[in-house]
């Protein structure tokens, strides 16, 4: 009897919690763009990917007045609840972040196929979906060419968190960026098993290292973490982040980061339905949309040198032209020749 | 060749030590009559305490007892749980395991206002090659105390007929709380090498099953603590080994190599099943 009473409490009680946090929130005004948007597991405050997509939604709050909500996934199972509320709410636009709602987005946009979805890092077949993906292999591509001409031992490598086909888009651009600029350079590549295991990394890198390369990009998630604090006792060597920008983690001795700006795309699915030319279908971002690319090198500016900046740019502009095409597996990696400049 | 063999052999140390700690605190626990599933759990709540504690006190040595001091809280639980509540001993150490990574988690937030992973902090260096040294230590001692002292022989049958230790008039129940907390303590140790040691802040998920490994070398090492710690050197050198050839065989893909500890694993469990005996009282709550 105790028990029921109380579990009846704390029902009431999370009821008139969750209604008091409802209801001093304004709706939108009429004829306001609506924007909503549901993150994965990892939830806002990961400062990484949905971090970065909330920010786009904030951008579009800022810029073009957007009306903007947000739910945040606990567990996998809330996927499909919170994207049919959002979807009962009307909104213009409901976005989906990460790659692991791929499957429950496919079944709740098949529902309602007169509301528009967005998903971020995944492609998913439905007319009424803009799937959001990214050219990572065009930045690799320009890491492995900055990797390249900063290593005095003609040696480099990968860390990659698991070996699966987003990763490989990674390690394919790096060597081929490498090979760009170096066709005869040594591409170590090593292979974590995990995301998390951050003493992996570091127990990886120093191998990595110890056998003679001086540069390691990794694309680990917090296995890099790992390899960052390796690279500070060891002048000379670098490190090469990814995703946000790492630089300041172990300053001078992250050459620089790839970064992948998910704030940008999210911006831009916002405001093409804003100018009233929605973005459909698969739609892919790259470096000219400034989507991907590399740091500023703030700390690494003098290592690097301002001819091989210059040489940077150009490799830039031949991937944004066209001219080069990263290749986005082993398979094509396999078939790619250095283009010359 | 010697390069490779020299690192060959530091990173089956490396790899082995943590293991090394958390294994024989399941074999005092185990030998007590405990099955201590919240191994990895206390390895990690080790490893964010000290982190936490070198953070505000600048000093890593506090923090590594820190991360003793919470693996043994974690423990102490445990084996009030599994003793004066008789609460079954799985679900007991699966809800050390959940507590410890959701408090860290939860902590992580509170102090570093950030999800995810702790800010770097001040770590041991070079001296952590003395947890290395020590931990092989720890298991010749305790195979001593467990083989030739009154304390070992308490411990043992505790774990393999309490009643007869009651009627000695030693209380089994104290006996096992005491097993238990000591074996959170060595685990905590362990999650304290890692983050401290070899790394220099807490992320979520860095334990990365560590804890279950070191249960399952306390198995192969037939609940004896040399045996153990064998059993995670031999871990600890096939991961070294993956680590090594890894790129090195071209036509054999990471993801098979990444699975050369457990193929081991499974081979030598098969060598040796059939004299394995668990102690007698191993998770029966008195």
């Amino acid at each position: 009897m105790k028990v029921k009473a109380l579990t009846a409490l704390l029902v009431a009680a999370t009821c008139a919690l969750s209604l008091a946090g409802c209801a001093h929130r304004r709706g939108p005004a009429p004829g306001q763009l609506t924007l909503g948007m549901v993150t994965d597991v990892g939830g806002l405050g990961d400062r990484s990917f949905n971090d970065s997509a909330y920010r786009g939604l904030q951008m579009a709050h800022a810029r073009i007045g957007a009306y903007v909500q947000v739910l945040q996934s606990r567990s996998a199972a809330d996927y499909q609840p919170n994207l049919t509320a959002l979807t009962n709410l009307h909104f213009d636009m409901v976005y989906a972040i990460g790659f692991l709602m791929g499957l429950d987005l496919d079944q709740v946009a098949k529902q309602h196929p007169q509301q528009r979805y967005a998903i971020v890092d995944a492609v998913i077949d439905d007319p009424n979906v803009v799937s959001i993906t990214f050219r990572e292999q065009d930045g690799s591509f320009l890491a492995g060419a900055l990797a390249a001409m900063v290593s005095k031992t003609h040696h480099i490598a990968f860390l990659g968190g698991q070996d699966i086909p987003l990763i490989e888009k990674f390690e394919a651009g790096y060597t081929a960026g490498a090979r760009e600029v170096d066709p005869n350079i040594k591409v170590d590549v090593k292979y974590a098993g995990s995301f998390e295991d951050v003493a992996a990394g570091k127990e990886l890198s120093n191998l990595l290292f110890n056998d003679g390369a001086d540069i390691i990009y990794t694309a680990a998630g917090k296995v890099g973490l790992g390899a960052i604090d390796a690279v500070k006792s060891r002048d000379g060597d670098y490190i090469i982040g990814v995703d946000s920008d790492q630089d300041a983690l172990a300053p001078g001795r992250v050459l620089t980061s790839m970064v992948k700006k998910v704030d940008v795309a999210v911006f831009d699915v916002a405001r093409s339905l804003q100018e009233g030319k929605p973005m459909h279908g698969h739609v892919e971002f790259g470096l000219k949309d400034g989507a991907i690319g590399l740091t500023d090198f703030r700390y690494t500016k003098s290592a690097i040198g301002e001819a091989n900046l210059a040489r940077l740019k150009a490799i830039q502009a031949a991937i944004v032209s066209g001219k080069i095409v990263p290749p986005d597996s082993r398979k094509a990696l396999a078939a790619f020749t250095p283009v010359p400049l | 060749m010697a390069v490779l063999l020299i690192s060959l052999v530091a990173l089956t140390l490396i790899k082995a030590t943590p293991l090394i700690y958390a294994a024989l605190g399941g074999v005092i626990s185990e030998r007590s009559g405990v099955i201590n599933i919240g191994l990895e759990g206390m390895m990690a709540i080790g490893a964010f305490a000290a982190v936490v504690i070198s953070y505000y006190t600048r000093e890593p040595a506090l923090g590594i007892l820190a991360g003793i001091g919470a693996g043994a809280l974690g423990g102490y639980v445990l084996g009030i749980a599994a003793t004066r509540f008789k609460v079954d001993q799985i679900v007991a150490g699966t809800g050390i395991n959940l507590i410890c990574a959701g408090g860290a988690a939860y902590g992580l937030v509170l102090i570093y206002n950030q999800p995810g992973a702790s800010a770097q902090v001040p770590a041991l260096g070079r001296e952590y090659w003395v947890l290395v040294a020590l931990a092989f230590v720890a298991a010749a001692a305790l195979h001593w105390l467990l083989a030739r002292t009154p304390w070992g022989l308490r411990i043992r049958a505790c774990g393999e007929n309490p009643a007869a230790l009651a009627s000695a008039g030693i209380d089994p129940l104290a006996m096992r709380v005491y097993a238990v907390t000591l074996s959170g303590a060595l685990a905590g140790l362990g999650g304290a090498f890692l983050s401290l040691g070899e790394l220099n802040l807490y992320s979520d998920g860095m334990t990365a099953g560590r804890g279950f490994i070191a249960l399952a070398a306390v198995i192969f090492g037939r609940w004896n603590p040399l045996g153990a710690t064998f059993a995670c050197i031999a871990f600890g050198l096939f991961e070294a080994l993956q680590y090594v050839l890894q790129g090195r065989i071209a036509w054999l893909p990471a993801d098979a190599m990444q699975a050369l500890p457990y193929i081991a694993a499974l081979v030598a469990l098969a060598g040796i099943t059939g004299k394995v005996r668990a102690p007698a009282a191993d998770g029966v709550p008195y």
